[in-house]
């Protein structure tokens, strides 16, 4: 019983994190249409940029928001300038230029930092917390804890205010925001932002966990495919919930002897198939319909 | 003094194809003017021109300014509402949302505007936490008009507000554009299926004949006429 609350816990931890990383696939399906393939990378290079700043001496809690920031920013630009003159293109070259923009981003971390996986430290002091007689690590309840923040954060500024408001307008229905002065294009962009500082967070949760190197994002995008195919991909609330099950679930079936830690992305595949076979829409998709 | 609307020998259209072949026509500040014809005669594209929607040539100004280099959010933003085709409705957001859309851009206090909203459609009231997309037909033409209304604009462009509704509801409707036109002085471009309705609320009418304006004149002059009648209007 303890093994087992403390598998589910530390699968919340990981979840938190696939959470945020599907949370950043949703914000930007829902602004173009499209599964960005390139934001697992996207967050990986935030990770470095980081890496990079604590490494030069600053204390975590300042390099993690600053890193968000400089996201955000990478995020907005990108969208201006490699998405925004292709809006209108067919749906296959926009899967091709986000599988572009993942090998160049992937190779230019390679060609700053090198290949070599670094270790990175973890924000938390090393040692337990008793749960139920479970031990939970601080790193896993750290992880909760912020992921938990992060999403709330985005919860409100989506749900609850005016930009927030206009983001899910001209996402959903860009010709008749136009009609009521949304700047759509602008929204878009900022939703490229929000992604890729979620995104960010992500990788800057993981990396401890991992090594990081410039691959590392190459499992945890599958988790989050997962994760958002199993919410119904245009549902931020569903990525949230679709991630903490991927986590636990992995986590369990890679407890299960016969599973083992080698098949725990097996598992994520087997739910994005079953989920695409059983309810294509997800737990919180709406049905697609649409007039021929 | 310039009408606050004005459309100057407006070409536009589809890629290769062309709908408005040079079309001139103006709205009065506080004036009802109603846009007849059949199906394809450009009714539409007429008023996607002014937002827009669609590419033109010629000039469309607005208050004396052109509206040629303008974006939509711009054109919207100098005061023109306008309520679509099909009527705009954001149905994944709830219906306090889809109005909030609709004064989001105003400054100072608007919460009388939503008191007179609410007062001119109380069902929107009983709704407002609710998904747009539970709305009957009716009730969105409703809350397009609404939003429109919160927007505080100079000129309301109406593309067929009638279009699939019940005969009462649409009484009901056009008895609050007169309304909101008679209290606020809000002009109104109205695009019209139900000619003999928009030709009692309007004192101008154009009616289009394949992008061009076949007739124009005052609205009870339209509706007296029985060549115009009969040619154009089908009643």
């Amino acid at each position: 019983m303890q093994a087992l609350i403390q598998q589910v816990i530390s699968g919340i931890a990981s979840g938190g994190i696939f959470a945020s990383l599907a949370l950043a696939l949703v914000l930007i399906y829902n602004a173009m249409g499209l599964v960005n393939f390139a934001q697992g990378e996207m967050a990986m290079f935030a990770t470095f940029i980081a890496f990079t700043l604590i490494d030069r001496g600053l204390s975590y809690w300042i390099a993690f928001p600053v890193t968000l920031v400089i996201a955000f920013a990478g995020g907005v630009l990108i969208q201006r300038v490699v998405i925004r003159p292709v809006e209108r293109a067919p749906v296959l070259t926009l899967v091709i230029i986000t599988l572009g923009m993942a090998t160049l981003i992937n190779g230019l971390a390679g060609f700053i930092w090198g290949y070599v996986p670094r270790s990175i430290p973890s924000p938390f002091s090393v040692g337990t917390y008793s749960v139920l007689g479970a031990v939970v690590s601080y790193q896993d309840i750290g992880v909760i804890a912020i992921s938990a923040v992060v999403l709330l954060l985005i919860y409100l500024l989506l749900q609850r205010t005016t930009i927030g408001l206009t983001m899910r307008a001209a996402a959903h229905h860009p010709e008749a925001s136009r009609l009521l002065g949304v700047r759509v294009s602008w929204m878009l962009a900022l939703g490229w932002g929000l992604a890729a500082a979620v995104g960010a967070v992500s990788g800057i949760m993981v990396a401890p966990v991992l090594f990081l190197e410039p691959n590392m994002m190459q499992a945890i995008i599958v988790y989050a495919f997962a994760a958002a195919v199993l919410g119904g991909i245009e549902s931020p609330l569903g990525a949230v919930v679709g991630g903490v099950i991927v986590g636990v679930t992995v986590n369990l079936a890679g407890a299960l002897p016969f599973v083992g830690g080698d098949l725990e992305l097996a598992v994520a595949l087997a739910i994005i198939i079953a989920v695409l076979l059983v309810r294509p829409n997800g737990l919180f998709g709406r049905p697609s319909v649409r007039r021929v | 003094m310039p009408a606050l609307l004005e459309l100057d020998e407006v070409r536009a259209g589809y890629g290769q194809t062309s709908v408005l072949h040079g079309v001139s026509m103006s709205v009065e500040e506080g004036q009802i003017v109603s846009l007849l014809g059949a199906n394809g005669a450009g009714k539409t594209t007429t008023l996607r021109s002014v937002t827009g929607g669609v590419h033109w040539s010629g000039d469309i100004r607005f208050s004396g300014r052109s509206l040629k280099h303008l974006s939509t959010e711009d054109v919207v933003r100098c005061g023109i509402a306008h309520v679509p085709e099909g009527r705009g409705i954001l149905t994944e957001l709830t219906v306090d949302e889809n109005l909030r859309l609709g004064s989001y851009l105003r400054k100072g206090d608007v919460r009388k505007d939503y008191d007179r909203v609410f007062e001119y459609f109380p069902v929107l009231r009983e709704r407002r936490r609710l998904s747009a997309s539970t709305l009957s037909g009716g009730e969105q033409q409703m809350l397009a008009v609404a939003r429109a209304l919160l927007m505080r604009p100079r000129l309301m462009l109406l593309d067929e507000p009638s279009l699939g509704l019940a005969p009462m509801v649409v009484r009901a409707i056009f008895e609050i554009i007169r309304t909101i036109n008679q209290a606020d002085g809000v002009a109104v471009f109205l695009v019209e299926q139900n000619a003999r309705l928009a030709l009692e609320l309007s004192s101008q009418a154009y009616v289009l004949e394949v992008g061009r304006v076949a007739v124009s004149g005052a609205s009870s002059d339209l509706m007296g006429k029985e060549s115009v009648r009969r040619s154009y209007l089908g009643y």
